[in-house]
């Protein structure tokens, strides 16, 4: 018994060496907004081949991630999908407030499968229609995409007839399986998930105009407890710079300082 | 593939299933053969986390191990990292869970050891140190591998306490059940299928292995 306990302890004294020595140990840890899954691969070996650094991302709802900050996780970049999450971190000097700044503006659309026979380009009306049963979103308690659109559908007028439709992921990539997955018919979910080819390839969407819910202000900064802030500001230089911006370009962002896409 | 998920859970489960291992054969053997004032209180607060949702359990480590709590700022000033959010943390929130399973197991072997083998070695001159180590131990150590052996795999398979404490942070904190919902997400379903058989297939080997231990340790 007391031999048993001992090879569990050498196995976890043997395991904790390639582990924690490995490629995270030198490379940056970026917690991104969910909406980032896609652009945010490509921006990350984008990155290792200039810069020779390389990247892990930690997605998740903005909300959770800036949580996760707050309460010391070991990341040295956030980039929220919302401002005012980066902001209030700044405030309390968790975040590097010198180093927050805008770095997209997002868009959301509605999304159905390609085998779906739901007619998406009529838009949000679709919505009330009797062959919608479920609307998939984004928790708009904590992640901006879900609170973008939920507004959405109160200011087309439509949210007390679908309120009883919504299901609810927890973060913006989660809304989008449960309609990939079969589970929900429509998602209100980020532009820039819906132009990733993996998803693009799997689905047919509608693009929500941008007066029917607040910018969606994304906004990054460097985490203040950041053992690599050099490296971490170099990246968010990246992303908002020559290299990074045609990538983010492509996954439908509109960028800080230019007009909306055609 | 990318196996460091694989490494985060050995990690992660070794160290969590000594915490567990530990405290719960401590705790099995106060409620086997000890009387004291709050005994059932032990018991009800030990066979809780297997009666709590893990959202729960995750919940109350978070608040008692978070930076805001005399714990969390202890821990952060002496090692100079909170515990929640890294890999130790995960530990500490996969070991919660498990531990009631090691209890259960535990104090019943214990209970199973004729109390006259005790006392023969209590008038043999063996203090109780030396009557638990190599009376109690030995005679029971089939039933507390069982619970350990249990409690590894609880720890394993653990995902909504290890999420709430730890998040999903690659490298190091996520663990092959949270890459896997990862990978869900991602749309990723050949990952998914491949953590999926990867866990399947560490719970079969560990399995195999401690239970091959325990008939070489009779």
């Amino acid at each position: 018994m007391v031999r048993a306990l001992g090879v569990l302890l050498a196995l976890g004294a043997v395991l904790s060496g390639p582990a924690s020595s490995g490629p995270v140990g030198q490379g940056l840890l970026v917690a991104a907004a969910a909406d980032l899954r896609y652009a945010f691969e490509e921006m990350g070996d984008a990155f290792r081949r200039v810069a020779g650094v390389p990247v892990t991302f930690s997605f998740g709802s903005s909300g959770q991630l800036a949580f996760q900050v707050e309460h010391g996780a070991p990341f040295d970049l956030l980039f929220s999908a919302n401002e005012a999450f980066v902001k209030r971190l700044a405030e309390r000097g968790l975040v590097l407030p010198d180093s927050v700044q805008l770095y997209a503006v997002g868009r959301i659309v509605l999304w159905v499968r390609r085998q779906s026979v739901l007619p998406v380009e009529q838009g949000l009306r679709l919505l009330p229609d009797s062959r919608v049963r479920y609307v998939a979103l984004a928790n708009p308690e904590h992640a901006p995409y879900g609170e973008a659109a939920r507004q959405a559908l109160v200011r087309s007028g439509i949210y007390d007839q679908v309120r009883g439709k919504l299901v609810y992921g927890e973060n913006v990539s989660s809304a989008l399986q449960l309609v990939q997955s079969g589970n929900a018919d429509v998602g209100v979910v980020a532009l820039s998930l819906a132009l990733a080819p993996p998803v693009s390839s799997a689905g047919r969407h509608w693009l929500v105009p941008d007066r029917l819910h607040d910018p969606i202000r994304q906004a990054a900064g460097v985490v203040a407890r950041s053992a690599g802030q050099a490296e971490a500001r170099r990246f968010l230089r990246f992303v908002n710079g020559p290299e990074g911006r045609p990538i983010m370009r492509r996954y439908g962002f509109v960028l800080p300082g230019e007009g909306p896409t055609p | 593939m990318d196996l460091s998920p694989l490494w985060t859970s050995l990690k992660v489960v070794s160290v969590a299933t000594a915490l567990s291992g530990a405290t719960g054969i401590g705790v099995a053997y106060l409620l086997a053969l000890c009387r004291f004032p709050g005994r059932s209180l032990l018991q009800a607060f030990t066979a809780l986390p297997l009666t709590l949702p893990p959202t729960v359990l995750g919940y109350y480590l978070l608040v008692a191990l978070g930076r805001g709590s005399a714990l969390g700022q202890w821990v952060e000033a002496t090692f100079k990292t909170p515990l929640v959010f890294t890999w130790q943390g995960a530990a500490v929130a996969a070991a919660v869970p498990s531990l009631p399973l090691v209890v259960a197991a535990a104090r019943a072997a214990f209970e199973e050891v004729d109390v006259q083998l005790l006392e023969a070695a209590q008038m043999d001159g063996a203090g109780t140190w030396q009557q638990f180590l190599w009376v109690l131990l030995p005679l029971a150590h089939r039933g507390i591998l069982a619970g350990v052996t249990l409690g590894f795999a609880r720890a394993l398979g653990d995902f909504g306490t290890t999420l709430m404490v730890a998040g999903n942070i690659p490298g190091k904190t996520q663990t092959l059940p949270i890459a896997l919902y990862d990978a869900v997400q991602a749309g990723r379903w050949d990952l998914a299928t491949g953590l999926a058989l990867a866990l399947t297939g560490v719970a079969v080997v560990v399995l195999l292995a401690v239970g091959r231990l325990g008939t070489r340790l009779v």
